[in-house]
């Protein structure tokens, strides 16, 4: 039985070590079995109280001497193997030397490489969160296939279809420039957004597995912030993370119902998280390099310094919107912009506002439950009856449907007072 | 003498700690709470936020510059810090024994001076090495 402090010394060690892995093979297949050949050798000669100096270049030296060990096996086992088998090695590498630390920009390039291989653009959202998931945090097969309420066997073939496709896209495994590390790190940042997501949208999957995923987000972005500290808007991203995440225990009523922002029991609401993700973003702020994590950092954390809905500064939050809306322009940023400014000019403006959004997000269950609360608001509630219902044929799953059924009831004249 | 208990540790292994192992490290975080109040060694604790946070500033010639992160990237980051009133060195030793050092390390360093301010009460603590 392996102890468990030896496992998060791996698990700690998993996205530097396979990113270094990934750079080294241009596979990361072959990287992350490499890993795992690295992972059994520590459990067989690490003990608490006999670890290496650097766990990390450690893993990386035994995942490279075991990958190799893989390829020379795979070249004599099929006879007109490529030469190009072998992996190039210039016989230099930083983790050569196991006592000197790897050098911090090295870490940046490999783990920023790995993470944009997994976010990368030809693959699909789902494909990216679960890759992510997989390859870098390390979760099981299991574990994610649970957080997409799939079956493991469906979840593995979806990550070996997204590795193949990654394969057929012939990677470059060149050192970014500036602009091209730039877009990285957005596509990065926005993919580790969209596994917090997948976690905080209480959309599908057990809560605990939910959990694990913004936790993992926060994890990652963690990461980032360490390796890449000047960029602000990882740390607007991280932030973001925080402050949402500090509402977990709000979100949620007893029976597992969703819990609106404007009902939410604030005191649940964790000020240790609310107040790093606060502090975050003021750093975040003194570059002026704004960007949309950090104005929706922004947005969140206008929310934490209201001590009730009611005392919510909406004039602060709708500047903030029209400034995503700049910056990142979409029908959704347009709705939830018309959300607050029916706080400001009142449901019928906010209605108005509306119409332009019609066609775009017709599909989109959140367009019709606004629309519908402000009819509801303004007395007109056979339209808004109409509007929830279009929101509940569309909605994905179970938890938004009860929330819709809710409003639904709810959409009605006051009765009498008795 | 007063003491500075510094904590060192990897933010990595930190944040890939489950929550029964947090919970494991805290406790014996309180151990040593409880142990440094009860021989009166208790000064202060401190728990700093992670280095994401952190700004540092450094002067070029004319222009104050301000860069973000900690102020040198390492293995091992600088967590926080207890101070402790003990007698001697040895005692100081002794307690910290019970702080958990599974991994990271923890330097004992002398406080040359300390002044602190009871924030809440306006009253002020100044204790200078002797």
């Amino acid at each position: 039985m392996p102890s468990a402090w030896l496992s998060t010394h791996l698990r700690a060690a998993r996205p530097r070590a396979l990113a270094a892995l990934n750079r080294v093979f241009g596979d990361i297949d072959l990287a992350e079995d490499a890993f795992q050949e690295a992972s059994l050798k520590a459990l067989r000669s690490w003990s608490p109280d006999q670890l290496p100096a650097d766990t990390v270049a450690w893993l990386i030296v035994a995942g490279r001497n075991a990958g190799i060990d893989t390829l020379r096996k795979r070249r004599r086992e099929t006879l007109t193997a490529p030469e190009d088998l072998e992996p190039t090695f210039d016989g230099s590498h930083p983790e050569d030397g196991l006592s000197e630390d790897i050098d911090h920009a090295v870490y940046r390039d490999d783990i920023l490489r790995l993470l944009f291989t997994c976010c990368h653009p030809v693959l699909r959202k789902d494909q990216q969160i679960a890759l992510s998931l997989k390859v870098v945090a390390g979760l099981s097969v299991e574990e994610v296939a649970r957080a997409f309420l799939v079956q493991p066997k469906t979840m593995e073939q979806r990550i070996t279809r997204a590795k193949k496709k990654l394969q057929a896209a012939r990677l470059d495994y060149e050192v970014p420039d500036a602009t091209g590390r730039a877009q990285r790190l957005s596509a990065v940042a926005n993919a580790i957004y969209l596994v917090f997501n997948e976690g905080y949208s209480a959309s599908q999957g057990s809560e605990l597995i939910r959990e694990t995923l913004c936790e993992e987000a926060v994890r990652l972005a963690r990461l980032l912030v360490r390796l890449f500290p000047e960029e602000p808007e990882l740390r607007g991203l991280l932030a973001l993370c925080l402050i949402q995440h500090s509402r977990r225990q709000a979100r949620l009523d007893g029976d597992g119902q969703l819990v609106t922002l404007e009902h939410q029991d604030r005191t649940l609401w964790d000020r240790r998280l609310i107040a790093e993700g606060n502090i975050l973003l003021q750093t975040a702020l003194l570059r002026t390099r704004p960007g949309p994590l950090q104005i929706e950092a922004a947005i969140a954390a206008t929310h934490t310094r209201a001590a009730s809905y009611d005392d919510t500064d909406w004039a602060e939050i709708d500047r903030l919107y029209r400034a995503l809306e700049h910056v990142r322009p979409s029908p959704v940023v347009a709705l939830n912009r018309a959300v607050v400014q029916a706080k400001l000019e009142g449901p019928e403006a906010a209605l108005m506002r509306l119409e332009p959004l019609a066609a775009p997000l017709e599909r989109y269950p959140g367009y019709h439950t606004v629309r519908a609360s402000f009819l509801a608001e303004i007395g007109r509630f056979e339209d808004a009856q109409d509007a929830y219902r279009l929101a509940l044929a569309l909605a994905g799953t179970e938890v938004e449907r009860a929330y819709i059924r809710r409003k639904l009831a709810g959409a009605a004249p006051e009765p009498p007072p008795v | 003498m007063l003491f500075s208990v510094l904590i060192y540790a990897s933010e990595d292994f930190i944040d890939a700690l489950s929550p029964e192992e947090h919970a494991a490290l805290l406790k014996k975080h309180g151990a040593f709470h409880e142990h440094t109040k009860a021989n009166r060694n208790f000064a202060a604790a401190t728990k700093l936020m992670s280095t994401g946070t952190s700004v540092t500033i450094s002067r070029d010639s004319d222009d104050f510059v301000v860069t973000d992160g900690p102020f040198a990237e390492t293995k091992e980051q600088f967590m926080g810090f207890y101070l402790l009133d003990c007698a001697t060195l040895e005692e100081a030793i002794e307690a910290v024994k019970i702080l958990p050092l599974d991994h990271g390390r923890i330097e004992i360093r002398p406080v040359e001076f300390f002044e602190g301010a009871d924030f809440k009460n306006a009253e002020r603590l100044v204790i200078n090495a002797s």
